[in-house]
C-alpha cells in the first residue's frame, strides 16, 4: 500500500485505480451538486424556520409502561387532582396579622381570580368565602368566614381573625405554621370550559410573573411572593427553552474563534461553520417536514450536529492544508482530502449514527425523537461535511496565510508531537495501562453509587437554586404539605367508588403505606370519612373510625373534596406523600403496593398504580433501568462490529474501544460522585459519548495502521499519525466540548447535566484516544504481521 | 404423535375454564375489622390514642386500628400488645395490676389477663346485637302480655309502645346485615369482677363475672330516646354517675343494679364525668367546655365558669386537689382547688387532647390525635 509517488509529492490522480467513483462522481459534477445543495438548503432552510416548540408532557413519560398506561386510562378522573398553582404571600417582617398584609393579599387574591385559566369557584385564600371555621354548639355546627363580619383591619378585628384562622383548621394548609405566610390556592382548567382551547403554561407563567409577584412586591414592600405548581414549573421550562438560542450563539461565535486559530484561514474557518450551520438547518428543515417539533431535549439536538459537523469539516480542512503545503492546487487538494477521508468519516458518522439509535431501546417518546433527531443530523453531516465541504473548498483553496501557518506550524509542533509519541514506547505504554487501569478500578468502585432517577429536592427539571425550587423548599418548610405524590388509583364498578369495603381496603394499604419507610402520609376519600363521622358526632374524638354503616358513609362524604370521586362513582384516588423521589423511596413503595394489589384486588376494587408525579417517576426509572444495560450493550455492538467490519481485525476493535469503555465506566463514577443520577437525559448521554467519541479512535487508527503498512515501526507510525490527524483530533475533543459546554449553565437542570457529562466524554474520550489507543497498541498489535497479511491480499489481487 | 385436535380443544377450554375461574381468587383478602389482629407497628405511639389507664405502675393507653401499647417506664418507652381486632378502641379500665378491660367500634369488648400484653375478645358487635334482640324480643312478649291484660282504653298507648319497641327490633336486625358498627364509648369497672360497657344509641352492657358472659343492662337505664352513653365514673363512697349526649346524666347508689335520671344542669353533650376523691364530689364536661361540679352525688351542679370554649373530653385527679381536664384544640385546664376553678392553657398543636396522666410531682403525659406527648403539669411539651 505505500505509494512512493505520494511520498515524492507527484500527482497521485494520475492513476485511475486509485480515484474511487464516488471521488469522480462529486467533484466531475461540481456545479451541479452545488445548485442542488443552494436549492435544497432554502427549501430545508424555510421549513427548519417554522418548526414549532413541542413541550408536550406525554412525549416525556414513557407511554407505554403500565403504570402510565393506567394513568392515561383514567386521566379525565383525576385530572383536576393536581393541576393547580399555590402562590404563598410572606410577610417579611412581623406576621400576617397586619392591615397592610391583609389589604395587599386581599388584592392578590382579586388579581389571581381573573388570571386566564384559573378554576374561580375552586380559589381559595383567606379572602374567598370558601375559607370557613366551623365548631360544633348544642344546636349543630356553627361557622362564618375566616375573614370576620365587619372587618376593618382594627387590631380588634385581626384578633377575631386570628381566632377564627385557629378554629379553621387551615393552618398549616392556607395558613403557614408560623403565621408569618399564607397561601392562595388556584385549581386551573386543563380546558377553557368555554373555548375548549388548553390551558397556554407559558402565558400563565409570564402572567403571575409579571401581574402577581413583580407588580404587588412592587406595591408593598414587605412582601415576598412564592409560587410554586405544575403551571408555574412548564411555564419556566419553556422559557429556558427560549434561553437555549444564547447558547448556541455563543457555542457558533466560540467555535469560529477556535477554527480560525487553528487554522489561519478565514475560508477554512468560515467554509466548516458555514457548512454545519447548513447541516443544523437540514436537519431541523427535516424533522419538521417529518412532523416533529422541539421539546426541551430535542432542542439540544442542532448542537451536537454543529459540533460534529466542525469535527469533520476540521479534519477537511487539516487535511487540505496539508496537501496544499506539498504544492497542490485547491482542486487536487481538496479531492486528496477528500479521498483520505470520506471512509473513516462516513464510517464514524455511521457509527455515531448507530450510537443514537440504540436510544430507540428506551420507551419514551423525547429520547426516541432525540434517537431520531440526532441520527437525521449525523446522516446531513455526511453530505454537508464530507462532500459539500470539500467541494465549496475546492474552489476557494486554503488561503495562503494557512498554508503557511500548518508549514511553520507543522515543523515547530513536530517536538510536541515527538514527546507524545512516547505514548507507545514500550517503557511508557506499561505505565500508561496501569494508570488506565487504576482509573477503571476508582471508577467502578464509584459508579457503585450510582443511582437511578433523581436525586435532588424539589423539581428535578430546574435547578436546586432556582426560583422555582426555593419557592418550592419555602412551602415544604412552613406548610404541612409534600411535592412528592404519588396516586393509587381505585376503581370499582359504577357508583360503588364510596361502598365499605372499598374504603376499608383503602384504609388497610394506607396504614401499610404509612408503615412503609420513604412514606410521609397518605390520604384518600377513607380519611374524609372518619374525619367527618367524628365532626358529624359533635367532635368526639371517639368516633374517628370508618363507619360501617353505608348510610354514614354517604353522609360523611357528601362535601368530599373535588377530585376524591370522578363522575359516576367508579374511581377514587388514594394519595401516598413521600418523603422524597429517590429511585429507592419509589421503588420500596411502588413494590409495596404491588404486592397489595396482587393480594387485595377483587370484582369490588381494583388497585391500580400509578399518577402523580412520584408515580411517573416511579414508571421512568423502571423503564430506564431496563433499558440502560440494552442498551450499553447494543451501542457497544455496533460500535464493535463496524470497527471490525473496517478493520478486519478484533485487535484493532480493542484498540478502539477500550479507551471509550473506561471513559463511560469514568462517567458513570462522575455520575455517582456529583450527584447525578441516571434518568431521561443522561441516559442518551451514554450512547451519544460513545457513538461520537469512537470518531476519534477511527481517525487515529485508521492513519496509524496506514504508517504500519508503511513499514513504519510503530512510534515512528504514531508520530506520522500525530502530525497528520493528532492536531485536529485534539482539536475536535475541545470543539465538541466546547458545543455542549455552555449548557452547564443552562436553567434546566437536566440540561446542564447533560452538557457536563458530553463535554467530559467528549474530551475524555479524544484523551483517550490519544494517550491509551498507542499504549494499547504496543500490546496488541503485531506489525510485521500486519504488513505480511497485507503483501499476501495485494498479491493475491 | 401429534396430539389430536379434539383433545387440544377440549384441554384448552377446559384450561380456560380453570384459569377464568382462579385468576380472580385473591391470596389473602382483606380481614373483616372484628377478625383481624391490629398490624404491628412502630406508630401506635404517635396516631389517635383515646384513652389511658394505669395498671398498678404500668401505663396503658388504646386507640385507632386495634391499637394498645403499654409502658413500664413512665411513657418513656411504649410496647403494642397483642389485639385480635382492627377497630377504634376507646375506652379502657384496670381494676387492678393485672386484670383490664378495653372497649371499642364495632360492640367489641376486650380483656385482659396479663396487664395490658395480650388482649381476647370477649364480645362484639354480632353478639351484642344478639343479646339486645333477644332482650328486646322478651320485653316485646310481656308487653303482648300486659296489652292483652290491660283495660280497653290504655290498649292504644301500649301498643303504640310496643310498635316503637318493635321497629328498634327490625332496625337491629338491619344493622345486622351490614356488619355490627356501633361503638362502645367507655368501660368502667367497679372491682374486678363488675363494671360495665357503654356506648351509642344507649348501648349498656354489664358483667358480674370477670365478663364471662355480659349482659344487656339498658333496661335498667331510663333512655327511651336511646342517647349515646359517653362516661361513667365511680364516686368515692361507691355511687355511679354516668353521663352522655344531650344532657343525659343517670346516678346508681346500688352498685349499678338499678339507674335512676339525674336532673342535668345542662342541655348540650357531657362527654365525660370524673371524680374529684372527696366523697360524693364529680365534675362533668363536654360540648364547648360546659363544665360542673357537685358535692352530692349530682342533686344540686355549680357551673365551672373559667374554663375554655374547647371541648373537653376526659380528666384527671392529680391529689392535692389537682384536677387537669384535657380538650379540643389543645386545651389543657389545671385546677388547684379540687376543681373549683380552672386556668386553661392551649398547646401549640393545638390537636385534641384526650386523656392526661401525671407520671412524676413535675411531668405529665397527654394522649390524644398525636400520640402520646410528655409535658409539665400545665401540659406545655417538656
Amino acid at each position: 500500500m505505500s505509494n512512493p509517488k505520494h511520498d515524492k509529492g507527484e500527482h497521485y490522480l494520475t492513476s485511475p485505480k486509485a480515484e474511487p467513483f464516488l471521488e469522480r462522481l462529486i467533484f466531475n459534477n461540481r456545479a451541479v451538486i452545488l445548485v442542488a445543495f443552494f436549492i435544497l438548503t432554502l427549501f430545508l432552510g424555510y421549513n427548519a424556520v417554522k418548526i414549532q416548540p413541542d413541550a408536550s408532557f406525554e412525549r416525556m413519560i414513557p407511554l407505554e409502561h403500565p403504570y402510565i398506561v393506567n394513568m392515561l386510562d383514567h386521566r379525565e378522573d383525576i385530572e383536576n387532582l393536581g393541576n393547580f398553582v399555590r402562590i404563598a404571600v410572606e410577610a417579611k417582617e412581623g406576621d400576617i396579622f397586619s392591615k397592610e398584609y391583609m389589604a395587599t393579599l386581599e388584592k392578590i387574591t382579586d388579581e389571581v381570580f381573573y388570571l386566564d385559566g384559573v378554576d374561580r369557584s375552586g380559589l381559595k385564600s383567606l379572602w374567598t368565602p370558601n375559607v370557613r371555621w366551623v365548631e360544633v354548639t348544642e344546636r349543630g355546627f356553627q361557622g362564618g368566614t375566616v375573614i370576620p363580619d365587619g372587618y376593618d383591619g382594627s387590631r380588634d378585628s385581626l384578633e377575631q381573625l386570628r381566632q377564627n384562622i385557629l378554629r379553621s383548621s387551615e393552618v398549616g394548609r392556607l395558613v403557614a405554621d408560623n403565621f408569618e405566610s399564607t397561601i392562595i390556592y388556584a385549581p386551573l382548567y386543563e380546558k377553557n370550559p368555554e373555548t375548549g382551547e388548553p390551558l397556554d403554561y407559558s402565558n400563565l407563567s409570564q402572567a403571575l410573573e409579571t401581574k402577581i409577584r413583580q407588580k404587588f412586591e412592587d406595591q408593598n414592600p414587605n412582601i415576598d411572593i412564592h409560587i410554586v405548581g405544575f403551571a408555574k414549573k412548564v411555564g419556566d421550562l419553556i422559557e429556558g427553552i427560549a434561553s437555549i438560542a444564547w447558547f448556541a450563539g455563543i457555542t457558533i461565535v466560540l467555535t469560529t474563534i477556535l477554527l480560525f486559530w487553528y487554522s489561519r484561514c478565514i475560508a477554512g474557518t468560515l467554509v466548516p461553520v458555514l457548512s454545519s450551520i447548513i447541516a443544523v438547518f437540514w436537519q431541523l428543515g427535516i424533522l419538521r417536514l417529518l412532523g416533529y417539533g422541539m421539546d426541551p431535549y430535542s432542542v439540544l439536538v442542532p448542537f451536537l450536529v454543529f459540533a460534529i459537523g466542525i469535527s469533520h469539516g476540521v479534519q477537511v480542512v487539516n487535511a487540505m492544508a496539508i496537501e496544499a503545503a506539498k504544492g497542490f492546487d485547491p482542486l487536487t487538494a481538496a479531492r486528496l482530502a477528500f479521498r483520505a477521508l470520506y471512509i473513516p468519516g462516513i464510517l464514524a458518522l455511521i457509527s455515531d449514527a448507530f450510537g443514537f439509535l440504540t436510544l430507540l431501546f428506551i420507551e419514551i417518546d423525547v429520547i426516541r425523537d432525540l434517537a431520531v433527531a440526532a441520527g437525521i443530523g449525523v446522516a446531513v453531516i455526511i453530505v454537508t461535511n464530507l462532500v459539500l465541504h470539500p467541494l465549496i473548498m475546492s474552489y476557494i483553496g486554503i488561503t495562503k496565510g494557512g498554508v503557511k501557518h500548518v508549514q511553520n506550524h507543522g515543523e515547530k509542533q513536530d517536538r510536541k508531537w515527538r514527546v507524545m509519541s512516547y505514548f507507545s514506547h514500550p517503557g511508557v505504554a506499561p505505565v500508561s495501562l496501569l494508570i488506565a487501569l487504576m482509573g477503571l478500578g476508582l471508577g467502578i468502585y464509584y459508579k457503585q453509587d450510582l443511582k437511578v432517577g433523581d436525586l435532588d429536592q424539589g423539581a428535578p427539571e430546574l435547578r436546586a437554586d432556582s426560583r422555582y425550587n426555593l419557592d418550592n423548599k419555602f412551602i415544604i418548610d412552613n406548610y404541612s404539605t409534600s411535592a412528592d405524590i404519588l396516586v393509587v388509583m381505585v376503581a370499582t364498578p359504577e357508583e360503588e367508588c364510596t361502598r365499605y369495603p372499598v374504603l376499608r381496603a383503602m384504609d388497610t394499604l394506607q396504614w401499610e403505606l404509612a408503615n412503609t419507610p420513604g412514606v410521609q402520609s397518605t390520604a384518600s376519600l377513607a380519611d374524609v370519612s372518619k374525619t367527618v363521622a367524628k365532626a358529624l358526632s359533635e367532635g368526639n374524638w371517639k368516633w374517628y373510625e370508618l363507619p360501617r354503616n353505608q348510610t354514614i358513609i354517604n353522609a360523611t362524604i357528601r362535601e368530599a373534596p373535588p377530585g376524591l370521586i370522578n363522575t359516576d362513582c367508579s374511581l377514587t384516588p388514594l394519595l401516598v406523600f413521600l418523603e422524597d423521589h429517590k429511585a429507592e423511596t419509589l421503588r420500596t413503595v411502588t413494590d409495596r403496593v404491588e404486592t397489595f394489589i396482587a393480594e387485595n384486588s377483587n370484582d369490588q376494587h381494583t388497585f391500580k398504580l400509578a399518577a402523580g408525579n412520584a408515580g411517573v417517576e416511579a414508571a421512568t426509572n423502571e423503564v430506564i433501568s431496563k433499558a440502560k444495560n440494552m442498551m450499553l450493550v447494543f451501542v457497544y455492538a455496533v460500535v464493535s462490529v463496524l470497527c471490525f467490519l473496517t478493520f478486519r481485525s478484533i485487535r484493532a476493535v480493542a484498540c478502539v474501544v477500550i479507551p471509550l469503555v473506561l471513559t463511560s465506566i469514568l462517567a458513570e463514577a462522575i455520575m455517582a460522585v456529583m450527584g447525578i443520577g441516571i434518568k431521561v437525559a443522561t441516559l442518551p448521554v451514554i450512547a451519544l459519548g460513545v457513538g461520537i467519541g469512537v470518531d476519534y479512535g477511527i481517525y487515529i487508527y485508521s492513519k496509524l495502521e496506514r504508517y504500519l503498512l508503511e513499514g513504519k515501526p510503530l512510534q515512528e507510525a504514531y508520530f506520522e499519525t500525530l502530525r497528520s490527524t493528532g492536531k485536529a483530533v485534539m482539536f475536535t475533543g475541545v470543539t465538541l466540548g466546547i458545543g455542549v459546554v455552555t449548557w452547564i449553565f443552562s436553567p434546566i437542570k437536566f440540561q446542564a447535566d447533560m452538557g457536563l457529562l458530553l463535554f467530559f466524554m467528549f474530551l475524555w474520550n479524544m484523551v483517550g484516544s490519544i494517550w491509551l489507543l498507542p499504549a494499547l497498541a504496543r500490546f496488541l498489535l503485531r506489525p510485521d504481521r500486519m504488513v505480511a497479511k497485507a503483501r499476501e491480499a495485494e498479491s493475491k489481487r | 404423535m401429534a396430539t389430536p385436535p379434539w383433545i387440544r380443544r377440549t384441554a384448552g377450554v377446559l384450561l380456560g375454564t380453570a384459569l377464568t375461574v382462579g385468576s380472580p381468587v385473591t391470596l389473602a383478602e382483606i380481614g373483616d375489622v372484628l377478625e383481624t389482629p391490629a398490624r404491628e407497628t412502630k406508630l401506635a405511639d404517635e396516631n389517635l390514642l383515646t384513652d389511658l389507664e394505669r395498671a398498678g405502675d404500668r401505663l396503658v393507653a388504646v386507640g385507632e386500628r386495634g391499637h394498645i401499647i403499654y409502658s413500664d417506664d413512665q411513657g418513656e418507652t411504649w410496647r403494642q400488645a397483642e389485639v385480635p381486632v382492627q377497630v377504634t378502641l376507646t375506652g379502657v379500665d384496670f381494676p387492678n395490676a393485672t386484670k383490664g378491660w378495653a372497649v371499642g367500634h364495632g360492640g367489641v369488648i376486650l380483656h385482659s389477663p396479663d396487664g395490658g400484653e395480650s388482649w381476647e375478645k370477649q364480645l362484639d358487635g354480632w353478639e351484642a346485637v344478639e343479646k339486645l334482640a333477644a332482650s328486646l324480643e322478651e320485653k316485646i312478649a310481656r308487653m303482648k302480655e300486659q296489652i292483652e291484660e290491660a283495660p280497653e282504653e290504655e290498649k292504644a298507648d301500649l301498643e303504640w309502645d310496643m310498635e316503637g319497641v318493635q321497629i328498634t327490633l327490625e332496625n337491629l336486625k338491619a344493622d345486622q346485615a351490614l356488619g355490627p358498627w356501633k361503638p362502645f364509648l367507655d368501660v368502667a369497672f367497679q372491682n374486678a369482677t363488675t363494671g360495665f360497657a357503654i356506648g351509642a344509641y344507649g348501648f349498656v352492657f354489664r358483667t358480674t363475672d370477670g365478663g364471662e358472659t355480659w349482659q344487656d343492662w339498658s333496661s335498667n337505664v331510663p333512655n327511651p330516646d336511646g342517647f349515646h352513653l359517653n362516661g361513667l365514673a365511680e364516686l368515692t363512697g361507691g355511687a355511679l354517675l354516668m353521663v352522655g349526649e344531650a344532657g343525659t346524666m343517670y346516678r346508681s347508689t346500688d352498685e349499678g343494679e338499678s339507674w335512676e335520671s339525674v336532673q342535668s344542669p345542662y342541655t348540650g353533650s357531657w362527654f365525660h364525668v370524673i371524680a374529684t376523691g372527696n366523697v360524693n364530689e364529680a365534675i362533668a364536661f363536654g360540648l364547648r367546655g360546659n363544665t360542673f361540679r357537685t358535692t352530692d352525688m349530682g342533686r344540686s351542679w355549680t357551673a365551672v365558669t373559667d374554663t375554655s370554649d374547647s371541648t373537653l373530653n376526659n380528666g384527671v385527679v392529680n391529689g392535692d386537689g389537682r384536677i387537669t381536664l384535657v380538650g379540643n384544640g389543645g386545651a389543657v385546664l389545671v385546677s388547684t382547688n379540687d376543681g373549683e376553678s380552672f386556668r386553661p392553657i392551649f398547646r401549640d398543636d393545638r390537636e385534641g387532647v384526650l386523656d392526661a396522666e401525671p407520671i412524676s410531682d413535675t411531668e405529665m403525659l397527654l394522649i390524644g390525635e398525636g400520640g402520646v406527648k410528655r409535658t409539665d403539669l400545665k401540659g406545655r411539651n417538656l
